[in-house]
């Protein structure tokens, strides 16, 4: 059933895709069966569907189109702007995993983020619980992004304010804000790579005190996979690692997720672990008696083993950024024990799937399926983000894969095969590093050739000199007399040993 | 690349730790620092071909070569310590002291009183003495015989110009040499001091530096500043042998097939034999 309650916009679809995903969905998973739910904002269709199967569904939606799809799907939705909303104290619980930005539509006032907020406040039963989205303007996916929301040119950013809402900027005054509305959190997340579909998603303690190495490596993963061929300023994988092991994560996230209960008390209560982590199955992180921190898959993903996952998370440092770092300090001989322990270990595991703790080599994710080519992958690595490191004259992907195959102790003679890049982020900043390279690059080849050109020269003016020589004595008369002597002398041996034999 | 490279036959002692034929080393794909010094790595006035790869000897002779522009340095290790890996010998009965004084190159003529120098050394050295001669001061009659005077004198060959007539034993008949003597001396810090140290003499440095015509005097001053642990008649063997091997690039070393592909001799690359 379809409520029209003002505001509504007909004809006029959301041009951006809902908010989804593998994480997003097994959270809405945990709501208690039965519960009454507003769905605020477009969500993706599988999490709505699900929802709907266990518990009573409402969803608002200020696309007239897209709320008459839904209808049709048997969800009950309310069509307008959230202005007109007034299903005051109504919901257990309150979904806004899309963030607060698609809740007005162009009638009426608009909301700033604090009255969205409230507004859906408003209609939480007392004890009811909010789950809300807040996309982070100063998140690593804004920070490489080489467009500005400021300037958004699809139809449905009307109001593009970009960093200048009043949402907060970052986990502590999102809880304070939250806090001054009457809503007290009980959980919060700091959600990676994308806000539209986060990956991964791990509490600040678990990203500050946590395994840290692990979840830099799992930042740097999820947005790697998300940014592949992508155009972005700078390599985003690069800054998510840092940003974890710098003990930044939360404040670089692409967004936090909040789960918060309207006061005083609590009536329903998620259980939700440290860190979810996954873009099909579902795996979680969380912490031993023992003290370490052990993998659990919550949702199998339908025909793909993941029993490797289960167990101790390998503690360590990413093999890929070890050698980064040993690659620019020069020290190649931690480079070679890196090199040769990875091929002997894990020889199909590429470097950004290797943790390495001391000497033991182990798997970050063990259900990855073995690939070709690792070291010829880090040869890429190297050049495509124009990293200093030992062999500054291998310039050509060939040359530096034959020397890492040596540094790790294999044979050098690596096949030629065809430039094909392995997706990654298309970093601009990376390019203006190669472009530079390449200007360096050609300046030398000129220079080079300036040499071999005088080189040339100067080979030629030696031969010449030395023709002049042998034309000199071979027209010469004493050469010419020397060479008759020597004829009939050679003709006088030769009759000698004639006559001897 | 540069004829220097094949000086002291360091390119063919790498040619057959690359398992090549040593009388026909390659051409290497860039420049071979061919003696320790505390610039690039280089030599002065190499002409440097921009873009090539420099081949040094130690980490810090990189640093300072990218210091100096030249962003292109490799650290690879001394030959040196690639033909003592080569050349295991049977350990042979140590006597004396191997005394290499300062020398000049063919362009550079040094400037001293050699007679002053051997009776120092005399009085310092308490075993048999044998004199290294750089070739030009051992073809010099009448300055080797001051130092046929005080010992035995020796020359380990002719180094090579122009990949004319190098005496590709070099640094062969100095490994054997150096294996037999007790200790290692100069009156400079030098490469000879450092083979030494690594291959287990004792080193000093002592006497009068003497001095080459137009020599950068500060440069010399330096080099005892940074390096106190190798001066001296008695420096601490151990301490003053860490130092040599880190100038040396102990723990460097390429594989055989890592240095095949920096050198351009693997066989993506076909070998272009050196003029």
């Amino acid at each position: 059933m379809m409520r029209l309650i003002g505001g509504e916009m007909p004809s006029w679809t959301e041009e951006r895709p809902p908010v989804g995903g593998a994480l997003y969905a097994y959270i809405a998973d945990q709501v208690p069966a039965g519960a009454s739910v507003f769905v605020a904002g477009p969500h993706d269709d599988a999490l709505v569907d699900a929802l709907h199967a266990r518990t009573s569904v409402t969803c608002l939606l200020r696309s007239q189109t897209d709320a008459t799809a839904l209808e049709a799907r048997g969800v009950e939705v309310v069509c307008g702007t959230i202005a007109k909303l007034a299903d005051a104290e109504k919901y257990d619980v309150v979904l806004a995993l899309d963030g607060l930005d698609r809740l007005c539509s162009v009638e009426g006032p608009q909301y700033d983020w604090a009255e969205s907020l409230q507004a859906l406040r408003r209609a939480l039963r007392p004890g009811g619980m909010l789950l809300l989205a807040v996309e982070n303007e100063l998140g690593v996916h804004r920070l490489v992004d080489p467009s500005t929301p400021t300037s958004a040119q699809t139809d449905g950013a009307w109001r593009p304010l970009g960093e200048f809402d009043t949402k907060p900027g970052n986990p502590t005054r999102l809880a304070a804000k939250l806090s001054a509305e009457g809503l007290a959190v009980d959980w919060l997340g700091a959600a990676w790579p994308l806000p539209e579909a986060p990956t991964l998603i791990a509490t600040p303690n678990a990203l500050t005190d946590g395994p840290v190495d692990a979840l830099a490596a799992a930042a740097a993963g999820a947005v790697g996979r998300a940014y592949a061929d992508r155009s972005v300023l700078s390599d985003p994988r690069r800054l998510a690692a840092a940003a974890v092991r710098g003990g930044l994560g939360p404040e670089f996230a692409a967004s936090w997720l909040v789960v918060a209960h309207r006061a005083p008390r609590p009536g329903i209560a998620l259980a939700l672990p440290p860190v979810l982590l996954g873009d099909a199955p579902v795996i979680e992180i969380a912490p031993d008696p023992d003290g370490g921190w052990v993998r659990r898959v919550v949702r199998p993903e339908p025909g793909r083993d993941l029993s490797a996952l289960t167990g101790p998370l390998p503690a360590g440092r990413l093999l890929e950024e070890l050698l980064l770092a040993a690659c620019l300090r020069h020290d190649l001989p931690v480079i070679r024990r890196l090199l040769t322990g990875w091929v002997a270990a894990l020889p199909g595991a590429t470097a950004d799937n290797v943790v390495v703790d001391h000497d033991a080599f182990m798997l970050l994710d063990p259900s990855v399926p073995a690939q070709p080519e690792v070291l010829r992958r880090f040869a890429q690595t190297l050049i495509g983000g124009v990293y200093t490191h030992p062999w500054p004259a291998a310039i050509d992907l060939g040359a530096l894969t034959a020397i890492l195959h040596g540094a790790a102790g294999l044979p050098t003679g690596v096949p030629a095969i065809p430039d094909d890049d392995f997706a990654a982020p298309d970093s601009r900043r990376e390019h203006e590093e190669q472009i530079r390279a390449l200007r360096r690059q050609l300046a030398d080849a000129a220079s080079r050739v300036q040499w071999y050109e005088a080189e040339l020269d100067k080979r030629d003016g030696q031969l010449r000199k030395a023709h002049r020589q042998i034309a000199m004595f071979s027209g010469h008369l004493s050469y010419r007399v020397a060479k008759l002597g020597l004829k009939a002398a050679r003709e006088a041996r030769n009759r000698l040993r004639k006559g001897t034999t | 690349m540069h004829h220097a490279n094949h000086f002291y036959g360091h390119a063919h002692v790498l040619a057959e730790y690359c398992g090549l034929d040593p009388e026909q080393p390659p051409r290497i794909n860039g420049y071979l620092q061919h003696g320790w010094n505390v610039v690039d790595g280089l030599a002065p006035g190499t002409p440097y071909v921009p873009g090539r790869p420099i081949f040094v000897w130690s980490e810090q002779t990189r640093r300072r070569a990218w210091s100096m522009g030249r962003r292109q340095a490799t650290v690879v290790g001394a030959p040196f310590l690639y033909l003592a890996a080569l050349v295991d010998q049977p350990e042979v009965e140590r006597k004396g002291t191997i005394w290499y004084p300062f020398h000049g190159w063919e362009g550079q003529h040094v400037k001293g009183s050699h007679r002053r120098l051997v009776d120092e050394i005399v009085e310092t050295e308490p075993g048999p003495i044998t004199f290294c001669l750089y070739w030009h001061e051992f073809r010099d009659d009448r300055v080797r015989a001051q130092y046929e005077n005080a010992g035995r004198v020796i020359c380990h060959g002719y180094r090579g110009f122009m990949w004319q007539d190098t005496d590709v034993r070099f640094l062969r008949n100095q490994l054997d040499e150096l294996r037999r003597h007790e200790r290692v001396a100069s009156n400079r810090l030098s490469s000879a001091v450092m083979y030494g140290a690594a291959v287990g003499c004792a080193p000093a440095v002592y006497g009068d530096p003497m001095h080459l015509e137009h020599e950068d005097g500060p440069t010399a001053d330096r080099i005892r500043r940074q390096w106190p642990e190798l001066h001296g008649t008695h420096p601490d063997p151990a301490v003053a042998r860490a130092s040599a091997l880190y100038e040396l690039g102990d723990g460097y070393l390429a594989s055989p097939g890592e240095l095949r592909a920096m050198l351009g001799w693997s066989a993506r690359q076909p070998a272009v034999m050196a003029t």
